[in-house]
């Protein structure tokens, strides 16, 4: 279970970016964040992966407070998938073993190998491990970049909008997989998505974020015309065919 | 299996076995380069008489060209180039810039000016304030010209690095404020010069063209312990680099402590150009051409690029030293100068060759 009570943080004084934000995670869920820009989701993420040390308030995963749990520590329990991925002139299992790094430390071992090998089988990567990572698409980096998270085998995975630099086609591909890899594994998952047609069918748990604060949370219901122009400022109409939300925007 | 995924089996089998032909020719190319390095002079030896002098068992003058002119130099070829290719490495990895350069915090301006208050303000000595360059004849130290710019070069350095501390360290910052240092030192250099003697004046110039000719055995066990210590300690530290490669969050929430290894790495890649700088002057662009070379060649992986690195500076500065020895006719041109003159060209060509990658 992954909970944020009151969480606040500001880089200048009277400039808060965070204002009180409270959130919880089941383990296995994926939560979704969605917000304008500046609403401070990058902030939050911030936070929580330990980039910057949050001003007040508690971060707790299983009841244990992650603010502070060593560097190394908190690098093997959450695991990050930025959107502006680089890797470098590496080859794929050798960038995907980068993120086992807190499992290592100074040479990887042949555990760590055969984790990377595993993770590497289960995303369909291994035909290309030795490939150089900057010859892939972008659908393949982006995998690369989960692979690289899940090879440090976190219980719980940010992705910063990770599907922002993608096709229609890729984004789904990658919401797919995550979507996969929360169920299988029994990772919690917390993401921000800009796509709110994508994340209704994605997610488990909505966030909407507005101001440095929560302003919405619960399931796909709480999506609708009100909370969408509450929280973006735009007015947009949801519909539902066969199960499956959908929403234009305009008046 | 798929038809594509096998021919992309073969691609990275292929791109393996190429790999591991030019790890092997760049060890053959390097051993050999250091027989045509001992082997090349004015004193004309045959290959037989070197490697009797090797032995020490040829004439008292050929033991000893060999044994105290010709083995210290190339050993500090080896050293200082393997140690200053690795730094530039280490600094653009750092600084996530391909322009760094061992010189890009201003260690090499830093360690002109110190070298030029010596030669210039202390007549070649510490502190022989008052005297000038016609009592330098007597108390010329290289050691002390030495010490003194190895001293400014680690104060600059130093100076850098607490400035960008109120910046968090971050990349930009650190090389904006070394040109800025450097910048400094320039200046304080041109003033010194300006009001030197004509002595003076030729001293510091010439203090300042690298030449691998002024390596003795002591300062090549100086560099030798610096370097060695230094390039194992990156070693160590290879995958914590491949990390910085996916950027700064990425390497933080991996659990790297990104401040403290780009300030300790910068630290120690700024010692290696000290040393180095202090004893043999100024050697450019082997900082730079080198780790294009080798990342170019066998990509960025730091396991492999910070051994291959170190490799391509010995053979690059052994080259530079045989020809600055071969082709003026018995003169031995300034090491520094050769390194320049092969690496800029290399450097025009890399910047108008640069593929966009997607």
């Amino acid at each position: 279970m992954f909970e944020i009570r009151d969480l606040r943080f500001a880089y200048k004084k009277n400039a808060p970016v965070l204002n009180g934000v409270n959130m919880s995670l089941k383990d296995g869920e994926i939560g979704v964040l969605l917000g304008r820009n500046g609403a401070g989701k990058s902030t939050l993420f911030k936070c929580v992966l330990g980039i910057q040390k949050a001003g007040s308030g508690e971060m707790l995963f299983d009841g244990e407070n992650i603010a502070k749990l060593s560097r190394i520590e908190r690098a093997k329990l959450i695991s990050y998938v930025p959107q502006e991925i680089s890797f470098g002139d590496l080859t794929v299992f050798d960038s995907v073993l980068t993120g086992r790094l807190s499992h290592f430390g100074l040479v990887a071992g042949k555990a760590d190998r055969e984790v990377v090998a595993r993770t590497l089988e289960q995303l369909e990567l291994a035909h290309i491990e030795g490939k150089n990572v900057n010859e892939l698409s972008g659908g393949e980096r982006q995998k690369v970049a989960i692979a690289r998270a899940l090879a440090a085998e976190p219980k719980m995975l940010v992705f910063d909008e990770p599907t922002g630099n993608l096709d229609i086609q890729n984004e789904q591909l990658i919401l797919t997989l995550a979507k996969k890899i929360a169920s299988e594994k029994n990772i919690t998952i917390l993401i921000a998505i800009h796509n709110i047609g994508f994340a209704m069918e994605f997610g488990d748990k909505f966030f909407m974020m507005k101001n440095g604060e929560i302003k919405h949370t619960g399931g796909v219901e709480i999506i609708n015309e009100q909370t969408i122009d509450d929280v973006f400022g735009v007015k947009a109409k949801i519909f539902d065919v066969e199960g499956h939300k959908g929403i234009v925007f305009g008046g | 299996m798929k038809n594509t995924e096998l021919s992309t089996i073969q691609d990275i089998k292929r791109a393996r076995t190429r790999k591991t032909v030019i790890i092997c020719a760049l060890f053959v190319l390097t051993v050999f380069m250091v027989f045509v390095c001992l082997f090349v002079g004015s004193s004309k030896m045959s290959i037989e008489e070197c490697f009797k002098a090797l032995a020490g068992k040829s004439t008292n003058a050929n033991n000893r060209i060999m044994l105290y002119i010709r083995l210290p130099r190339v050993i500090a070829a080896i050293v200082a180039g393997a140690g200053l290719a690795v730094a530039g490495l280490i600094m653009q990895t750092n600084l996530g810039n391909v322009m760094a350069s061992p010189s890009t915090l201003g260690v090499s301006n830093a360690a002109v000016f110190g070298a030029n208050l010596s030669i210039i303000g202390f007549a070649g000595g510490f502190l022989t304030m008052g005297k000038n360059m016609a009592d330098a004849v007597n108390t010329f130290n290289p050691f002390a010209v030495s010490a003194v710019a190895f001293v400014f070069s680690v104060a600059s350095t130093l100076l850098v690095l607490a400035l960008c501390r109120l910046r968090n360290f971050s990349p930009n910052t650190i090389v904006l404020a070394g040109i800025a240092i450097g910048a400094i030192w320039t200046a304080g250099t041109t003033i010194l010069q300006f009001f030197a003697t004509d002595v003076g004046l030729s001293a510091a110039v010439i203090w300042s063209f690298g030449d691998l000719g002024r390596a003795t055995f002591t300062q090549d066990y100086i560099m030798i312990g610096v370097v060695g210590a230094s390039l194992v300690t990156f070693f160590c530290l290879s995958w914590r680099y491949n990390a910085m490669l996916g950027g700064d969050n990425v390497a933080k929430t991996v659990g790297v402590n990104v401040s403290a290894l780009r300030v300790a790495s910068l630290l120690i890649a700024s010692l290696i150009t000290s040393v180095c700088v202090s004893f043999l002057g100024i050697i450019g662009f082997v900082g730079i051409i080198c780790p294009h070379i080798v990342k170019k060649l066998l990509g960025h992986n730091h396991v492999v690029s910070i051994p291959m690195t170190a490799l391509v500076g010995s053979l690059l500065l052994l080259i530079a030293d045989t020809l600055s020895r071969s082709i003026a006719g018995g003169t031995a041109l300034p090491v520094g100068a050769i390194t320049s003159l092969l690496g800029a060209p290399f450097f025009l060509v890399m910047l108008f060759s640069k593929k966009e990658r997607a």
